[in-house]
């Protein structure tokens, strides 16, 4: 997955907000990278930019080996549903859908056989054999976070993004989801991208890439809880000086 | 809480369009046909003339101002639901059930009041019009002059006063229960409402056949009827919308694709919310099929009778072609009025299906079938409601079954009623969907 001079600017000239600034980034195939940066940095962004669910003003992002050209939204809808999968903070799942049928939407949706065998297993590994036949509004939070990480992997994507997956999790949820999404890329060599605010849920990763006012600040490899939180604290300092 | 309401109706004029134009509407109708009893009632004014007016103001005053009042009752039931997000907000930041309620309640009466007085000018001219038309076919003497009085003014505040707060109270009872965590409540309450309107709905037709053929007065009781059956069939329809796509749900996905499979599931989880809209659809064919065919058979009635027709004859049918025409109009507006609130509401929904994976094209296909569902249900109680009434009169007036012309009156009803539904849920879909889906998503989360 690559980024190249990715730029985002919301809003008309007098409020011009720049949620993206010139991002280059590139991440092996079969990596897990937690992106992180103070509230507002633009993590958000660059997650939908790179997945295609928003359409960046400047620059190249190419998944899977094919570039996300511009296109019509059904044609972007296209790309993203074989390629990518996507965790949303605010789980989207579908209130009128049951989580069996809210797992295999993604595959019903791009016209392929929906193989209920699998979304079971998936389900099974997340947790949820026993909820099959809920609907959302009869999940916990982590429950549907769980919910939104399955039919993320249903579709087999080569690429997973997921804003803030541990965010409304309590520690031990939040523990079995990122071991969920380790293993998926250690067991099935897919590469994962997670937006992250928690230091502990960033030292899962293989690396951490660091977000500034739009910018890249740096990054880490093999990550620990306290080196990630130190760089945090200093990441204001380092924007500062204008690196 | 009234303050709030009025600052809450003076901050976001847009969400109270939809429910303005109905309570307009409706009381300009009530309003316009109920201000002949005020004339009817000045001083100085001929027999013949009182009683045309009277006449004219009780049957189609009575059954209007009853339509009037089940319109704009689901038009603001299908508003007051959009607000369940902002009424859990409301309470989860300290608002008490009674403040939420009395909040709802206040906007509505506000809306409510300001409809009915902006519709009191187009009421007093619609009046005139009336009168003008009675008195052109000689039917009302011509120095009769028009009063807008009590009766035109009571019957306009009345009915929208009492649908809108009503139906406000109902709708937020219920939010407001189900933001609190509760279950949301068994629909035992309109389930008993529509098997009492079925009853006062069929009372109506068989009260048909207790009238005297000849009295002038015969058809309002099968408009009642009519009226009264459309609204409890909305109200049940839900069980009958849900048994439907436990039988025939496969194979609705199975022709239209991921788009019909969503649409099944969402029918079907939400069959009863959809009484709103279906309500206003079913009264929409019921009331037209209904009134149509009586006025034909009133037709043959008469020419039957091989006389020339009499004043009153006249008068009815004069009166009935106007009804006809404002009534079917009036509902039409009030179908597309309350599938344009429910569908552009559905933004939010739609921006998640299509971050799910959904091409617009799947979301419209799924809109689509929807709304085919709605249109099949509605036409089919609509038909029921409407045949049921025009049947009794038809037995009734001529001894005889429904005129050859039914079968025409249908389609055409029924081609209106598709075309409506159809047309403003697909269009108002597609402008929703213009919103990028990320922005949809985020605006009402
Ligand atoms: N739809 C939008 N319209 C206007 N400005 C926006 C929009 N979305 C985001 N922004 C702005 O872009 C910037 C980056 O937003 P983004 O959501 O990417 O931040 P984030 O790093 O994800 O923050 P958080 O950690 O709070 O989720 C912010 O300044 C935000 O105000
Ligand atoms: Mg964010």
């Amino acid at each position: 997955m690559r980024l190249v001079g990715v730029s985002k600017v919301y809003g008309d000239a007098e409020s011009a907000v720049t949620a993206l600034d010139n991002v280059s980034l590139s991440l092996p195939t079969g990596s897990f990278t937690a992106v992180m940066g103070p509230s507002g940095s633009g993590k958000s962004t660059l997650l939908q930019c790179a997945a295609g669910l928003d359409r960046p003003d400047r620059g190249v992002v190419v998944v899977d080996g094919a570039e996300l050209a511009g296109g019509t939204e059904a044609e972007l809808t296209k790309f993203r549903r074989n390629r990518i999968g996507f965790v949303f903070q605010s789980y989207n799942l579908l209130p009128t859908l049951t989580v069996l049928q809210n797992t295999t939407l993604p595959l019903r949706l791009a016209g392929r056989r929906v193989s209920r065998e699998r979304a079971r297993t998936i389900l099974a590994q997340v947790g949820l054999a026993d909820r099959l036949g809920h609907f959302p509004d009869q999940l916990s939070g982590g429950q549907r976070q769980r919910v939104a990480i399955a039919r993320a992997l249903v579709a087999e994507p080569a690429v997973i993004f997921a804003d803030e997956p541990t965010g409304a999790l309590d520690t031990r949820s939040a523990r079995e989801v990122l071991e969920l999404l380790r293993e998926v890329v250690s067991a099935h060599g897919r590469t994962v991208v997670m937006v992250t605010h928690d230091p502990v849920a960033a030292s899962h990763a293989d690396s951490v890439v660091f977000l500034a006012d739009g910018r890249l600040a740096g990054s880490m490899t093999e990550p620990t809880a306290d080196a990630v939180a130190e760089r945090l604290a200093h990441l204001g300092d380092v924007v500062a000086a204008g690196v | 809480m009234l303050q709030l309401a009025i600052r809450s109706v003076r901050k976001r004029p847009g969400r109270f369009v939809g429910t303005l134009l109905a309570t307009f509407l409706g009381a300009a109708i009530s309003m316009a046909f109920n201000s002949l009893h005020d004339t009817a009632g000045a001083a100085g004014i001929d027999d013949t003339s009182a009683e045309t007016l009277g006449l004219s103001a009780g049957v189609v005053g009575g059954y209007g101002t009853l339509l009037v009042f089940f319109a704009v009752a689901s038009t603001l039931t299908v508003n007051v639901r959009q607000r369940a997000s902002e009424i859990t907000l409301l309470r989860q930041s300290g608002a008490t059930p009674a403040q939420v309620k009395r909040m709802i309640m206040g906007e509505a009466v506000l809306v409510a009041v300001l409809g009915t007085a902006l519709a009191i000018g187009p009421a007093m001219l619609g009046g005139r019009l009336l009168l003008d038309m009675f008195q052109e076919t000689d039917q009302v003497a011509p120095g009769v002059d028009h009063v807008f009085g009590p009766i035109a003014l009571s019957a306009g505040f009345g009915v929208t006063l009492l649908a809108s707060a009503g139906a406000a109270f109902l709708a937020v009872r219920r939010a407001t229960r189900t933001a609190a965590g509760a279950r949301a409540p068994r629909a035992r309450l309109r389930t008993a409402g529509g098997v009492l309107a079925l009853l006062g709905g069929a009372g109506g037709v068989a009260a048909t056949y207790a009238i005297d053929p000849a009295e002038p007065g015969l058809m309002a009781a099968p408009a009642y009827g009519a009226i009264l059956l459309s609204v409890g069939f909305a109200t049940l329809s839900g069980g009958l919308l849900r048994t439907l796509l436990r039988l025939f749900g496969r194979p609705i996905a199975a022709l239209t694709g991921a788009g019909g499979y969503l649409a099944v599931h969402n029918t079907r989880r939400r069959a009863a919310s959809l009484a709103g809209v279906l309500m206003t659809l079913v009264l929409f064919t019921g009331i037209t099929i209904a009134t149509i065919c009586i006025q034909v058979v009133e037709s043959d009635a008469i020419e039957a009778a091989g006389v020339g027709k009499s004043v009153e004859d006249k008068n009815v049918e004069t009166l009935n072609l106007v009804v006809v025409g404002i009534i079917a109009a009036f509902c039409c507006v009030m179908l597309v009025n309350s599938l344009y609130a429910a569908t552009s509401y559905r933004r939010h929904e739609f921006g998640g299906q299509r971050l799910a994976g959904a091409t617009p094209r799947q979301v419209l296909t799924m809109v689509a079938t929807e709304s085919g569902l709605l249109a099949v249900i509605g036409l089919f109680f609509g038909t029921v409601a409407g045949l049921a009434g025009a049947l009794a009169f038809a037995d009734v007036r001529l001894e005889a079954g429904l005129p050859g012309e039914t079968v025409l009156i249908w389609l055409g009803t029924a081609a209106i009623a598709v075309t409506a539904t159809m047309a403003t849920s697909l269009l108002t879909a597609r402008r929703a969907l213009r919103t990028p889906a990320i922005q949809a998503v985020a605006v009402a989360a």
